[in-house]
């Protein structure tokens, strides 16, 4: 563990958060993004979920310039809990032509894409391969809305889906209610955060929605759990986004210029029934998975130049400003009404349209945000592009409400 | 076949899927429901309350628990649900989900009994009880105080 490895590696003092004392010296190699690909998200009706993985994967490839030869783990992430098929791995594999190299499915609600980016940058940092495709891929729209709220309700099933009907605009809902009980946020605090997530969205040719709205048009439109209403919550979608990651020497060898590299993911998690929650204003998984990642990556929350965070529903982005410390607990409503989340901000948040407007296609949704960010550091975001000196970036994805969370850095 | 969005589509074969599940261990709690109660657990060891009730303590893994009852708490947070999920949508209610802080220290999740809800506050105290609605399943309420 201590030992020097050929030049490659670096060597990282984790220091766990509970409890305080160090608890691991990981030896790791740099893992690279060399390539990303990302379908049109939406309601997909015109393909099935290997078709619409093809897509992310054809661009993917495409982008790098080489070939399934070249790639040796295949990571699926996917929910896949509203599929006719209940094993949707190897399909999704054999037609994209990765047959013989997926050996797994990955599942954290949410947050399945970025668990699956976390296992394949784990088999390449620790050494066991040098290259790997991570794809997220997820259907929500073959099934019928009752049915697809009910599948996502049942976080947990026993306690409280049986007996309270519980949703997941619910269970966001509950924190809504709280964080405007504390700290005085309002529901034109939350609106703004959909009206600026759907005017990114109306430049990103790739997301379900293509229109503006106002902050009438979220406040005007029907209560779904208050005080959440239709345009405060995100769009049940189809699709797809695929990463393909690299060692070191793997970069050298396909001649990859300046890549993106992923400087640290952190992880957090929290309890699966909310009512073993402190707080219904935060999420204690966001918290402990930056402060990893924040520490892992050397880095800040001042020296993040564009972030990716979880907006599922409105009121999860004020939450996550608040939690990645973006600004001070309780002040992520002003944040908005600032416009600082904005390019041209203090931190621009979101700029594809979020899950709020791009969509969130569950699994595809950690990889979709590796895609836009790796687009952000390579310049190629067109007029969504953040202006950027220091090249550091930060996805943040949520598994159900902070059952699971990871943070992940990267930079150029 | 069948055109979705306007795109072909075929129907799939319905899956039904209803589970048997395990109450054996949780009798007192399901029992209590019926008689109105809210039930948690309390390690006989080392005093550990949980709540959704569970016979197992992780902190000192012992199986050997009293069962006590929840009677009274505050709202912590709540919503009211107007898009139901499959198995809800017969409510004709738009009924309002809570969490109350019990004076046990235990958080407890329920069904709010008010209609106004302009007159919920975070905060307001309540009755923690239980019943079986009129479709045969268990509920729990919270009664403002």
């Amino acid at each position: 563990m201590e030992k020097q490895c050929k030049g490659q590696a670096k060597v990282i003092y984790l220091v766990s958060l509970t409890p305080k004392d160090c608890f691991k010296v990981l030896f790791v190699k740099r893992v690279a993004i060399i390539s990303v690909g990302n379908s049109r998200f939406g309601v997909r009706s015109d393909a099935t979920y290997p078709e619409i993985a093809f897509e992310a994967v054809k661009e993917a490839l495409e982008d790098a310039g080489i070939t399934q030869k070249d790639i040796e783990l295949s990571v699926v992430g996917t929910v896949g809990n509203r599929l006719y098929d209940m094993y949707p791995a190897p399909l999704i594999n054999e037609y994209v032509g990765l047959a013989s190299i997926g050996p797994l499915r990955v599942e954290a609600a949410c947050a399945s894409g970025s668990a699956a980016l976390f296992t394949a940058y784990n088999a390449i940092a620790s050494g066991f391969v040098n290259t790997a495709i991570v794809m997220g891929v997820e259907k929500m729209c073959e099934v019928d809305t009752p049915t697809s709220t009910a599948v996502g309700g049942r976080g947990c099933y026993l306690w409280e889906f049986h007996m309270f009907g519980t949703s997941f605009a619910s269970y966001y809902a509950l924190f809504a209610t709280a964080h405007m009980a504390k700290y005085g946020t309002t529901e034109e605090q939350l609106a703004k955060v959909a009206v600026k997530n759907h005017y990114y969205a109306a430049r990103n040719p790739k997301a379900h929605f293509q229109k503006e709205i106002t902050v009438e048009t979220v406040l005007q439109s029907r209560v779904i759990c208050w005080p959440l209403k239709l345009y405060d919550c995100c769009p049940l979608s189809d699709g797809a986004a695929a990463v393909i990651l690299a060692s070191e020497e793997k970069v050298k060898q396909f001649k990859v210029q300046d890549p993106v590299w992923i400087e640290a993911i952190g992880f957090g998690s929290d309890t699966g029934n909310l009512t073993r929650r402190e707080d219904y204003t935060s999420l204690r998984s966001t918290r402990m998975a930056s402060e990893m990642a924040y520490k892992i990556a050397k880095v800040k929350p001042e020296d993040i130049e564009v972030a990716e965070v979880h907006d599922c529903f409105t009121i999860a982005e004020i939450m996550a400003y608040e939690d990645l410390g973006f600004c001070k607990k309780g002040d992520g409503g002003k944040l908005i009404d600032e416009e600082q989340t904005f390019i041209g901000g203090k931190i621009p948040v979101n700029v594809d349209g979020g899950l709020k407007a791009k969509g969130h296609p569950l699994g595809a949704t950690g990889c979709s945000m590796i895609y836009e960010l790796t687009r952000q550091l390579r310049n190629e975001a067109g007029n969504r592009q953040v202006p950027l000196k220091k090249y550091t970036a930060l996805a943040h994805n949520v598994g159900m409400t902070g059952q699971y969370c990871y943070v992940t850095i990267l930079k150029r | 076949m069948s055109k979705a969005h306007e795109h072909l589509t075929m129907k799939s074969r319905a899956l039904i899927l209803t589970h048997e599940i395990p109450i054996s261990r949780t009798k007192k709690y399901w029992e209590g429901l019926k008689e109105g109660k809210v039930y948690a657990t309390k390690c006989k060891k080392c005093g550990q309350i949980y709540y959704p009730p569970q016979i197992d303590c992780f902190q000192c893994l012992s199986s050997d628990v009293d069962w006590i009852q929840l009677s009274n708490g505050s709202i912590e947070t709540f919503t009211q649900v107007y898009l139901k999920p499959q198995g809800f949508t017969h409510h004709e209610r738009n009924y309002i989900i809570a969490i109350a802080k019990t004076t046990d220290g235990v958080r407890v999740m329920g069904w709010l009994e008010e209609k106004d809800l302009k007159v919920v506050k975070v905060g307001t105290p309540v009755k923690i009880l239980a019943e079986i609605m009129p479709d045969g399943f268990p509920i729990i309420i919270f009664k403002p105080a």
